[in-house]
């Protein structure tokens, strides 16, 4: 059988490899700059290849060029994360390629002799799922924090970039609004009740050094913050090592956006809603009492 | 040069049935539109740019949602049913693509359940793809798209051709109203099976076995404020993050 192999184009994307088979060593295909490819010179990675992308073109072009040059070694097991939209093309046009199953959400993966045995979320993360597929395998995997040693003894092989038929013509980077290095986030959703109630939810922020954000109907629907400001899929997304969510009902679209946060808090009135089940902590209250007595408790230290 | 659009062919969570033991049951017959369908759906009637827009689905999908939207056929495999591999039914519906005269441009929801499913379907089809894409439109000979990713706006060219996968950004603001949707019911749909594609027919790709996740629950602290915000100053205290 054929090789192992992780697919970089993403700094977090070296994480993943704590989800492949631990004794096999893998193979590291990277589409990025330099030191993107350095950062995938750790323990367990025997061969970093790698594909500097031209300026002006999306390492998703060289997706084609990777698949070639990977399904070359008739793969076993190709891992990457969904957080870049390249590593997600490297893996479509593999799968395509070598006819193997393309699986998401992956949290594991278990040898089993002529089958490898996957495990991950389905339904949304709702439920633990296992499947039983032939090899070769290509799994989009859940991010991970570990950050492997690295190994200056990796090899770094370049490999040549082709030309594209997708450039990149234009891009511009949004002034940051503060949120994307926040260590604390206060977030707060359509249970308040007016826009100068924001001053309560301010209140609590500013005591406890948090930046203000919200869900998105507030700055889009309402407008009482500015659209820079929601969190979620279609909005920032942030790692803040406290999140607090004031008046939330937990929509996925929002949680997406605070999935790297290390401590959620979820303050709602409703015990059942879907911001509880992905809080570490929760009051059930109502805001217009909880948000006060907290901020109080904080300055009284 | 025809435009295609894929629709109905990512399952969400929302849909599924989720019993106490972490059993999953999803629609058999009709499964609802994902998610980015209708962003998708408007993203490929600005491409067609007046022109035929061939809807593309499975045996799950509803063929009139599309037609209301713009479709002007809607070819379907109807034997074929969403599974958990996306490379699976990337496969079936680059069948179904394959079917279409001319087609150079293929719309798709990148739907945040199925992040393979757009990636593959090019794969299959052995084109580029621009993924993660907010809008489109046609320029000269190509596409252009914009998207954004984390706090950067991207306009990126393609030549054909390619597959786009539209994120949506909200809930469909103006659904079609229901003289639209009655005359969508005119429109007409070419049902296929997959062996009239030369098509395995394999089941979809299921899980062995499924359980509830393991995850332990939130610590809530309800009954007086003042208490309640007490234990949670300590609680967070202890986790070092106050
Ligand atoms: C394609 C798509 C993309 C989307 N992207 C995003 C996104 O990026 N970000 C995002 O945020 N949303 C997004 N959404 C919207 C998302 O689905 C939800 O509709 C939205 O997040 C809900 O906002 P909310 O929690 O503020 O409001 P609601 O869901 O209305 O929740 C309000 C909550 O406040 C609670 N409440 C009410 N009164 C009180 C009180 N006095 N004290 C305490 N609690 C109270 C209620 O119990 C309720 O849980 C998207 C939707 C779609 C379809």
């Amino acid at each position: 059988m054929g090789e192992d192999w992780l697919v970089v184009t993403d700094s977090q994307d070296v994480g993943a490899l704590s989800r492949l088979l631990p004794d096999a060593p893998v193979t590291a295909m990277v589409i990025g700059d330099r030191a993107l490819a350095e950062s995938a010179a750790v323990a367990g990675v025997a061969v970093v290849h790698w594909i500097e992308p031209d300026e002006g073109v999306p390492a998703e072009a060289y997706a084609g060029a990777a698949a070639a040059s990977i399904l070359a070694s008739s793969p076993r097991l190709v891992a990457a994360t969904a957080l870049g939209p390249a590593s997600r093309a490297v893996l479509g046009a593999l799968a395509a390629g070598c006819g193997a199953t393309l699986l998401s959400g992956v949290t594991a993966v278990r040898d089993a002799g002529d089958r490898v045995e996957v495990t991950g979320g389905a339904a949304g993360g709702d439920v633990v799922a296992t499947y039983a597929v032939p090899w070769p395998l290509c799994a989009l995997v859940v991010p991970s924090d570990d950050v492997p040693a690295p190994d200056p003894s990796v090899l770094v092989a370049p490999l040549a970039a082709t030309d594209s038929p997708v450039r990149v013509t234009a891009r511009r980077v949004s002034q940051p609004s503060g949120l994307a290095d926040a260590a604390r986030v206060v977030g707060v959703g359509r249970g308040l009740r007016s826009k100068a109630d924001l001053d309560l939810v301010r209140g609590l922020a500013d005591r406890l050094g948090a930046e203000l954000a919200c869900s998105m109907p507030l700055a889009d629907d309402l407008g009482w913050l500015p659209r820079d400001r929601f969190l979620g899929r279609s909005g920032q997304q942030i790692s803040p090592r406290l999140y607090l969510a004031v008046g939330l009902s937990g929509a996925p679209q929002h949680l997406q956006g605070v999935r790297g946060a290390k401590v959620i808090v979820g303050i709602n009135s409703d015990p059942g809603a879907g911001i509880f089940r992905a809080s570490d902590y929760g009051i059930v209250g109502d805001l217009y009492e909880i948000v006060p007595a907290l901020t109080e408790a904080l300055a009284r230290g | 040069m025809t435009t295609v659009v894929a629709f109905n062919v990512a399952r969400e969570p929302a849909a599924a049935r989720i019993l106490a033991d972490g059993s999953v049951i999803w629609p058999t017959r009709k499964l609802p539109p994902a998610e980015d369908d209708h962003a998708a759906l408007s993203a490929a009637v600005v491409l067609a740019d007046g022109g035929e827009l061939v809807g593309v689905t499975l045996g799950q999908g509803d063929p009139v949602w599309a037609a209301a939207r713009g479709t002007t056929r809607v070819l379907r495999i109807s034997d074929v049913v969403v599974g958990d591999d996306d490379s699976a039914t990337a496969a079936a519906l680059a069948a179904a693509v394959a079917e279409v005269d001319g087609a150079d441009l293929v719309v798709l929801g990148d739907s945040e359940h199925h992040p393979g499913l757009a990636p593959a379907l090019a794969g299959h089809l052995g084109w580029p793809c621009v993924l993660a894409a907010a809008a489109a439109a046609r320029v000269g000979e190509g596409v252009e798209v914009t998207r954004r990713i984390g706090g950067v706006e991207e306009t990126i060219s393609a030549r054909l051709p390619v597959v786009i996968a539209i994120v949506a950004e909200g809930e469909e603001t103006s659904p079609p109203g229901m003289k639209t949707m009655l005359t969508a019911r005119r429109l007409p749909v070419h049902d296929l099976v997959a062996t009239d594609l030369a098509l395995e027919p394999v089941p979809p790709l299921e899980p062995v076995q499924t359980r509830p996740p393991s995850s332990a629950a939130a610590r809530l602290f309800d009954g007086d404020p003042q208490q309640a915000v007490g234990e949670l100053i300590k609680a967070l205290r202890s986790e070092g993050v106050l």
